[in-house]
């Protein structure tokens, strides 16, 4: 008891005073750091997530949506609302809407009072005129119809629109919806009406087919609740259940990326924290041998040492938790109100998980890294006090790798929860030790030569980086896994950012032509040309129906034959939209077979066909497809399958035919072409003389993807940002830690008469060997891990980075190199005595 | 083995060590008593063996083979956790290197033995020995804001502060100018006379060794000469 009391009052002030004194600074940063920079990073990409898949909840109006032929039981939506959902419902269907004695297929909107539960509805006084955002819905008997509804009817605001039975209203141009989707074939102008007026329409009877979609907002986890209660009533030929997380829609993908990438980051400043512990922890034990062995000789029994240095690292860790949790928070509540302009992201909330992970990681960090130096630390023996070479006469240093790395494993895999990454990530860095420790063997080869000669700054480098092989080697291993780390984090943001913006560069189509003729083309193609509107290409266009593989009809199921402008999930579409060409369209990539190119051949015309289209209607190389146009019939041998980039914002097709199939029939055209906001006004003249052809608008869609990369990129810099500090913080700790060892050369150096330069130089040339050695080991190892994590984590396309291949090695040499110049300087600031009694 | 009067007694101790080169036997069989009260310096060329002999005299390493008694405690017996007991019981160390722990004040220095020892008047006791060394003014200082001789002499304080039964010193001036060796010296020695302490201290000063009163001389891990008196020390040094 009264060992225990001593330990901790002893403990206690060793603790105060080394604090005061400065002593800790290294390992308590190292803690400050971890518990920082993990708090900081996942409380900000928590925030962020549900900024971005609120925003993103926006493309579907609600957070989960259940799609319906029939409309569902009652008590389904009562049961969503006792567990506190948001509901919201909206009945969809294609109707003729009738005005002026013209008439039109129109995608008819029903929704009740709480649509949308996610996003906004915009409106205009005009036809295609500017958006205007609006909480309201029409009233009883008014409608809001789409732009180009007005172009064909040719009605325009106040004037009545006949649904069925019943005339309404027209009271606004619906420019924006949120679920509005985007197809361009399918795209019928959209209707919105009050649910409430659905049934006097009588269009809902049988034989139509209507959507019964339902929409639910709420929490997570309640959502995931319901779903789980839903699931096993639900009947596959009648019911799907959407969330915006579904990896089939382009922006599921980019919200998954993005939290993949956060979580990546993550988990790479957990290991960069590990690391730093680590190096800190060992700098902190080999400060402490001579007093563990005073203690001992003094009569300490070895459990009383044992309890006064748990209990200090013990204080260290709680100060170390205390200090970075105010420090993370504080960290990432100046990012986000940075970014609060740009990216929603809502302060107020509070959220516990990212506190605990920052503890846990804290504690267990401390614990573990300091683990394997404090036995060392405790196996000092007394006799130390007389021989000072006696150091720990502990096991090997493999032991410490295989304990740090399965400790970064577990810490990994225990917060991601996520086998794969962890394990890619423990594999890279394992073969960078691997590599590096063969690496440091030859540098002792070359060293040993290189150091040969008259000792200039040159030949004391290299005789320290052979001399001290492996405690470089230790310190490289940790410069290469913190540049590995950085430069994973930095490609893989670049590349995301780059994969994103691509989709969607400066100039993208925001308005699509139909329906143009033959002889309106070379007109309409001199017209815009003189209005400075480009337009790449036009594409030519014939609907027919696609009838038969080999020979064998296709069922037409009404329920899945009918379009729907969710691309792909319910069949082709009455009519298929056929094109021909010789060329193969831009971010269009032959999967399968050869594209059929410009040689013509004998036999069968060939065409082409999309990949997804290919594979859900069963279509393989070779088949003979059968269309039916008017009242003839094609037939094309399949040739090849395309991989279609649908984001492009540029037509595109499902079958792109050889263009001898098709010489007998006259096409009409579709293009897309890009117009400045700012020449919106002009567009209504620009289209004066072609009142047949349709214009589609899809600025609003495209600004709103835009929108969300932008958010996102954004967020995915700042978290760059956060991590390339925290892997700075960690070399300047190594570099400083690698500093005290070479404090007694440095002050025998001084005290033998070496100018202050030489010694400088001499110790710049060794931390910029180190540096640009690390820095190369770790582009290596860089590639391979970006290699798997882009391949198996997040389904982008892999590349090599050779820039950064010169790159690392001239940063890392860099980098190293001032940071040693700095701790160098320190040093050397201090006169010789000063630095004879620090080495003490 | 019956009680005697002998703080030390050794017989046929042995060292050896494993070296990349095989066995090296640093220590030949030593056997000799020393007296309680006693004063006794080890002499020696450096790399004869008197740190080792010293090491394994305080109970710090092992014998290879050999028996050893502290006070008639048997120290080749027992495992390092006994011998730390004892160290703590009975002896005090004073080092060429000072060996305080530097994070530590100087009256915490002094206080250490003491409160590992488990004693409850441990800052009452190092208090008045901070006085006896004359440092009572520099108490909340850390080593390395003392001078060396200062240090030593928070050294020798620590080292009385229990009071022990045997004293170990290794090159206790060794580190010191001439002027501050003999402060330190006759600090070391007024304390040991005062509280009857048995000395047993490394030295290669030969002034130093004359003050105590018998020599051990060692060579080339061989005790040579075990029966100089202090009178006949003062000749050979004279």
């Amino acid at each position: 008891m009264r060992g225990n009391a001593m330990a901790l009052s002893l403990s206690w002030r060793l603790f105060r005073h080394e604090a005061r004194r400065g002593e800790l600074t290294v390992i308590l940063l190292a803690i400050v750091l971890s518990v920082a920079s993990v708090l900081s990073l996942s409380l900000f990409s928590e925030r962020l997530q549900s900024a971005l898949s609120d925003k993103s909840a926006e493309f579907l109006a609600a957070d989960r949506m259940l799609g319906s032929d029939k409309p569902v039981p009652d008590s389904w939506l009562e049961e969503a609302r006792q567990r506190g959902l948001a509901v919201s419902q909206r009945n969809q269907l294609r109707s003729m809407a009738f005005a002026n004695d013209k008439m039109m297929l129109t995608d008819v909107r029903a929704v009740d009072a709480f649509y949308p539960l996610k996003g906004v509805v915009k409106v205009s006084d005009m036809p295609f005129g500017l958006p205007q955002e609006t909480r309201d819905l029409p009233a009883l008997g008014e409608v809001w119809i789409g732009s180009r509804l007005f172009q064909v009817l040719g009605i325009s605001l106040g004037d009545e629109l006949e649904i069925g039975d019943k005339a309404f209203v027209v009271s606004k141009a619906v420019i924006e919806l949120p679920d509005g989707g985007f197809n361009l074939f399918g795209g019928d102008p959209v209707v919105l009406m009050n649910l409430a007026d659905l049934p006097a329409t009588n269009v809902t009877g049988p034989g139509s087919r209507t959507d019964y979609d339902y929409l639910f907002a709420g929490e997570d986890s309640a959502l995931d609740d319901y779903y789980a209660y839903l699931k096993p009533q639900l009947n596959r030929e009648l019911h799907y259940w959407r969330s915006v997380k579904d990896e089939d829609s382009p922006l599921g993908r980019s919200v998954k990326r993005a939290e993949q990438y956060f979580l990546l980051a993550s988990l790479l400043a957990i290991v960069l924290a590990a690391v730093s512990i680590a190096v800190a922890a060992q700098r902190y034990s080999q400060r402490h041998y001579d007093p563990v062995a005073i203690m001992k000789t003094l009569g300490a029994p070895a459990a009383m040492v044992r309890r006064v240095y748990l209990l200090q690292i013990l204080f260290i860790t709680l100060l170390g938790i205390v200090v970075g949790g105010v420090v993370g928070f504080g960290i990432q509540q100046l990012i986000a109100s940075l970014i609060a302009d740009k990216v929603p992201v809502a302060l107020d909330t509070w959220y516990w998980r990212p506190f605990f992970i920052a503890i846990f990681t804290g504690l267990v960090c401390a614990m573990l890294f300091s683990l394997y130096p404090l036995l060392k630390l405790f196996s000092v023996p007394p006799l130390r006090v007389l021989r000072r070479d006696l150091g720990a006469s502990m096991g090997s240093r493999s032991l410490q790798f295989v304990a740090a790395g399965l400790a970064i494993f577990l810490l990994m895999w225990a917060y991601s929860g996520n086998l794969t990454i962890s394990a890619i990530l423990l594999a890279c860095g394992l073969l960078l030790v691997a590599s590096l420790m063969l690496v440091t063997l030859g540098l002792i080869a070359v060293g040993r030569k290189l150091g040969q000669g008259r000792m200039g700054a040159w030949q004391l480098a290299w005789a320290r980086i052979s001399r001290r092989a492996m405690d470089n080697s230790v310190q490289l291993i940790s410069f290469a896994v913190t540049i590995m780390l950085l430069l994973v984090v930095l490609v893989m943001r670049n590349d995301m950012v780059q994969q994103w913006r691509d989709q969607l560069p400066e100039g993208t189509p925001n308005y699509f032509m139909i329906n143009i003729t033959q002889q309106q083309l070379p007109k309409l193609e001199q017209h815009f040309v003189e209005h400075g509107v480009d337009i790449e290409h036009f594409y030519p266009v014939v609907r027919g129906r696609f009838a038969a593989i080999n020979e064998e009809t296709i069922r037409t199921d009404v329920s899945k034959e009918e379009d729907s402008n969710s691309r792909g999930r319910q069949g082709l579409g009455r009519e298929a939209n056929l094109t021909w060409s010789n060329q193969l369209q831009h971010e269009n990539h032959v999967v399968e077979g050869t594209w059929h190119g410009e040689q013509s051949s004998e036999g069968e015309p060939r065409v082409s066909v999309e990949k997804e289209v290919a594979l859900r209607l069963g279509i393989k190389m070779g088949d003979l497809l059968t269309f039916n146009i008017g009242s003839e019939v094609v037939k094309a041998k399949v040739s090849s399958v395309r991989e279609v980039n649908w984001q492009t914002m540029q037509p595109n097709f499902f079958f792109v035919l050889e263009p001898r199939s098709m010489a007998n029939f006259s096409p009409t055209y579709i293009t897309s072409f890009h117009l400045d906001s700012d020449k919106k006004p002009e567009l209504a003249g620009l289209m004066a003389p072609f009142p047949t052809v349709s214009l589609f608008d899809v600025d609003a869609r495209i600004n709103q993807l835009r929108s969300i990369v932008e958010q996102v990129s954004m967020a995915v810099e700042f978290i760059l940002v956060l991590v390339l500090c925290a892997g700075t913080l960690v070399l300047v700790a190594q570099v400083q830690s690698s500093m005290d060892e070479r404090m007694q050369e440095l002050a025998i150096l001084r005290t033998l008469g070496a100018k202050g330069l030489l010694i400088r130089m001499s110790v710049i040339l060794e931390f910029v060997i180190i540096g640009m050695v690390a820095g190369l080991m770790a582009a290596m190892a860089n590639e391979l891990a970006l290699y798997l994590l882009q391949t198996q984590i997040f389904n982008m396309q892999a590349s090599i980075h050779w820039d950064f291949w010169l790159l690392a090695p001239l940063v890392g040499a860099l980098v190293v190199g001032i940071l040693g110049a700095l701790s160098c300087w320190r040093l050397l600031s201090f006169n010789t005595s000063e630095l004879l009694r620090r080495m003490i | 083995m019956t009680l005697t009067s002998n703080m030390i007694s050794t017989k046929a101790i042995t060292k050896t060590v494993t070296t990349s080169q095989g066995e090296l036997q640093i220590l030949q069989p030593i056997s000799f008593d020393v007296k309680a009260g006693e004063t006794v310096a080890i002499v020696g060329a450096s790399g004869s063996g008197k740190s080792t002999l010293l090491g394994l005299l305080a109970g710090l390493d092992q014998v290879s083979s050999g028996e050893i008694y502290l006070d008639n405690q048997p120290l080749h017996s027992m495992d390092e956790e006994q011998r730390a007991r004892l160290r703590g019981e009975k002896v005090g160390f004073i080092f060429q290197s000072f060996m305080l722990v530097q994070s530590l004040t100087a009256l915490e220095n002094i206080m250490l033995p003491a409160e590992i020892a488990g004693l409850s008047d441990a800052r009452k006791r190092a208090l008045e020995a901070l006085e006896q060394v004359g440092l009572s003014h520099r108490g909340s200082h850390y080593p390395n804001q003392l001078s060396g001789g200062e240090q030593q002499r928070v050294a020798i304080a620590r080292a009385f502060i229990t009071r022990p039964k045997i004293l170990f010193a290794d090159e206790p001036t060794g580190n010191l100018d001439a002027a501050n060796g003999d402060k330190i010296e006759n600090l070391l020695f007024d304390l040991n006379q005062q509280l009857g302490t048995t000395l047993i201290l490394v030295t290669h000063d030969s002034e130093l060794a004359a003050r105590c009163q018998r020599q051990l001389k060692m060579h080339g891990g061989v005790l040579e000469d075990t029966s100089v008196t202090a009178l006949e020390g003062q000749r050979h040094a004279g």
